[in-house]
């Protein structure tokens, strides 16, 4: 008898005991019932965000009392109409927008190419080498990026210092709209050529051959080829990039130096420097709805189609 | 097939350009943070380590270091298991309501961080948990768990139903082939996953800055409160310590799983 129970690792007996607990706590009959146990500490997780809209809608309904610096205990729509009314609002809101679109558009611009070579190429080394420069950035954070911009573009910057050598008097670089731009597509790059990249390895390279075999030159084979088939990781790179620019806080903080605010920085002003709770929410939850919106839109207009992008977003 | 020179070269131009723009700011850091001199200039004071002594003596910013440290590890030990049992379960079993459960976990990402940020914030704060370290660690996860999650769901290609019903006829009881079958089959996506949910919780600036006060400053926000004053190389030696980490992780990814599996489509 002690033999063959000595012959039993040690192992295989606490399996088998966290075999049965497991089954004491999850019988057999249960086993339609595991998938949703498996999801439910995701669902949990995420479910603080949902509570936190909760809190951001609660909060949004209440003004703040200036004399005493606390928050009504009654529900108005105040600080919507604020919101909507007030021309300081419109100015941030409509500067972050137009910057999220042209940030998209050079962004794909730029991207594109670089994800067709990175695809195309035949050279493993080269793939490489875009691949770590891609992810470096990404890696990296937003801060310090944005740190290394402004070591390179300061009025005592590189840039300034190299012209200054060929005798141009040094220039505002920083501080200024196109310098949030060039940085939030910097910021963007990456993300987008990710979401590009598997696309575009799903377009089959013997079509461009064909077309070319027929007489279409590289302009018009991209034109009539490669751009319509790319056009679901064209718009999921679209999605991400103009929601993703236009919510940024880091870049136009460092690189705007508090004069190009975005809608991110007003929302932060309004916690942070106002303590006005009650309209840095109202703030917060416009924004949530207007991208979520823009995602239900091109959902809409693209079919859901773009969801399975949206999840290869890395 | 080779390409026409019109081609390759216009490519190539909007290729260099991006390369240089992605890159610009890396090399700087990393050249500045030698610089011998008390300013960063262009061309450098010459070269010295001396910084980075500084930044060894410099006990805030070496405490800041250890709390996205920490930070980071609390986010990455709650979603290994988290994003990956929630994984495996979207990609093996039929799931009644997937299409909503998916859009459902895809918030983090259809949400503004901005506003998860300030949510989690009003939050953490209802119940009195601002100025700790583990509701950073927390919502830096929520934010980032769909990255999670997608990584295992991409590997579970591997995922042969066949493979677990051969081990159950082998008499494998569920837990084990749970352990020694479907675990090993996304293993890929489980590190890739963390390590993208380690480096980018080590490095998230925004949700730190929300929920961080004076006494619990992570790193990103440290650099941010300092950049605001004025630019000195110090701040270029503690960048470089996050150069090292992408780095580090770049390599890692790669030699675990290669960078090639975020080309695949799917």
């Amino acid at each position: 008898m002690r033999t063959p129970r000595a012959a039993y690792p040690l192992t295989w007996r606490v399996m088998d005991g966290l075999e049965r607990v497991a089954a004491a706590l999850w019988p057999a009959r249960f086993q339609r019932g595991l998938p949703y146990l498996m999801l439910l500490p995701a669902v949990v997780l995420v479910g603080l965000l949902v509570l936190g809209l909760v809190q951001i809608g609660d909060t949004s309904l209440r003004t703040l009392d200036t004399s005493t610096f606390l928050m009504s205990e009654d529900y108005t729509l105040a600080n919507y109409r604020r919101v909507l009314t007030e021309n300081f609002f419109a100015t941030v809101a409509g500067r972050s927008l137009m910057g999220a679109v042209i940030v998209t558009a050079v962004t794909l611009l730029f991207a594109f190419p670089y994800a067709y070579v990175m695809v195309r190429t035949s050279s493993p080394a080269l793939r490489k080498v875009l691949l770590v420069a891609l992810f470096l950035p990404f890696f990296i954070g937003q801060v310090v990026r944005a740190y290394g911009w402004l070591i390179i573009l300061g009025n005592q910057g590189m840039v300034n210092e190299a012209l200054g050598l060929v005798g141009v008097s040094p220039m505002r670089l920083l501080y200024n709209y196109p310098a949030v731009l060039f940085g939030l597509v910097q910021y963007m790059l990456p993300f987008a050529v990710l979401m590009l990249a598997p696309a575009l390895t799903a377009i089959p390279a013997e079509l461009e051959a064909a077309a070319a075999s027929l007489g279409a030159g590289w302009v018009k084979t991209f034109r009539h080829v490669v751009l319509p088939l790319s056009r679901p990781g064209l718009i999921g790179a679209g999605l991400v990039v103009v929601t993703l620019s236009l919510t940024d806080f880091a870049i136009p903080a460092i690189l705007g130096g508090g004069t190009q605010d975005f809608i991110a920085n007003a929302i932060y002003d309004q916690f942070f420097r106002t303590s006005d709770q009650g309209l840095g929410a109202t703030l917060s939850l416009m924004l949530v709805a207007v991208g979520s919106i823009l995602v239900g839109v091109v959902f809409l207009l693209f079919g859901a189609g773009t969801l399975a992008m949206a999840e290869a977003r890395k | 097939m080779t390409d026409s020179l019109g081609k390759t070269v216009v490519l190539w131009l909007f290729v260099a350009a991006a390369l240089i723009t992605l890159s610009a700011p890396t090399i700087v850091v990393l050249g500045a943070s030698f610089t011998a001199g008390n300013i960063i200039t262009f061309p450098p004071d010459g070269l010295s380590l001396k910084w980075y002594g500084a930044i060894a003596q410099a006990s805030d910013l070496r405490q800041a270091f250890v709390r996205s440290l920490i930070v980071a590890t609390i986010c990455t030990v709650i979603a290994i298991p988290v994003g990956t049992l929630a994984g495996i379960a979207l990609a093996k079993y039929r799931v009644r309501f997937a299409r909503s459960i998916q859009v459902y976990l895809l918030l983090p990402f259809t949400i503004p961080l901005i506003g998860s940020g300030i949510g989690m914030m009003l939050v953490f704060g209802e119940m009195g948990a601002l100025g700790r370290l583990w509701p950073v660690g927390i919502a830096c996860c929520v934010i980032n768990l769909p990255f999670m999650i997608w990584a295992v769901t991409a590997s579970a290609s591997n995922l042969s139903p066949d493979l677990e019903l051969a081990a159950a006829n082998c008499g494998a009881p569920p837990l084990q082939r749970f352990l020694y079958i479907t675990l090993p089959a996304v293993l890929p996506g489980v590190i890739t996953g963390s390590l993208l949910m380690f480096i980018l919780a080590l490095n998230e600036f925004l949700v730190s800055l929300l929920l961080v006060d004076a006494r619990s400053v992570t790193l990103p926000v440290q650099i941010y409160n300092s950049i605001r004053s004025i630019i000195t190389p110090d701040l270029a030696a503690i960048s470089v310590v996050f150069i090292a980490c992408a780095g580090l992780a770049i390599a890692l990814l790669d030699w675990l799983v290669g960078l090639d599996i975020f080309l695949k489509s799917k």
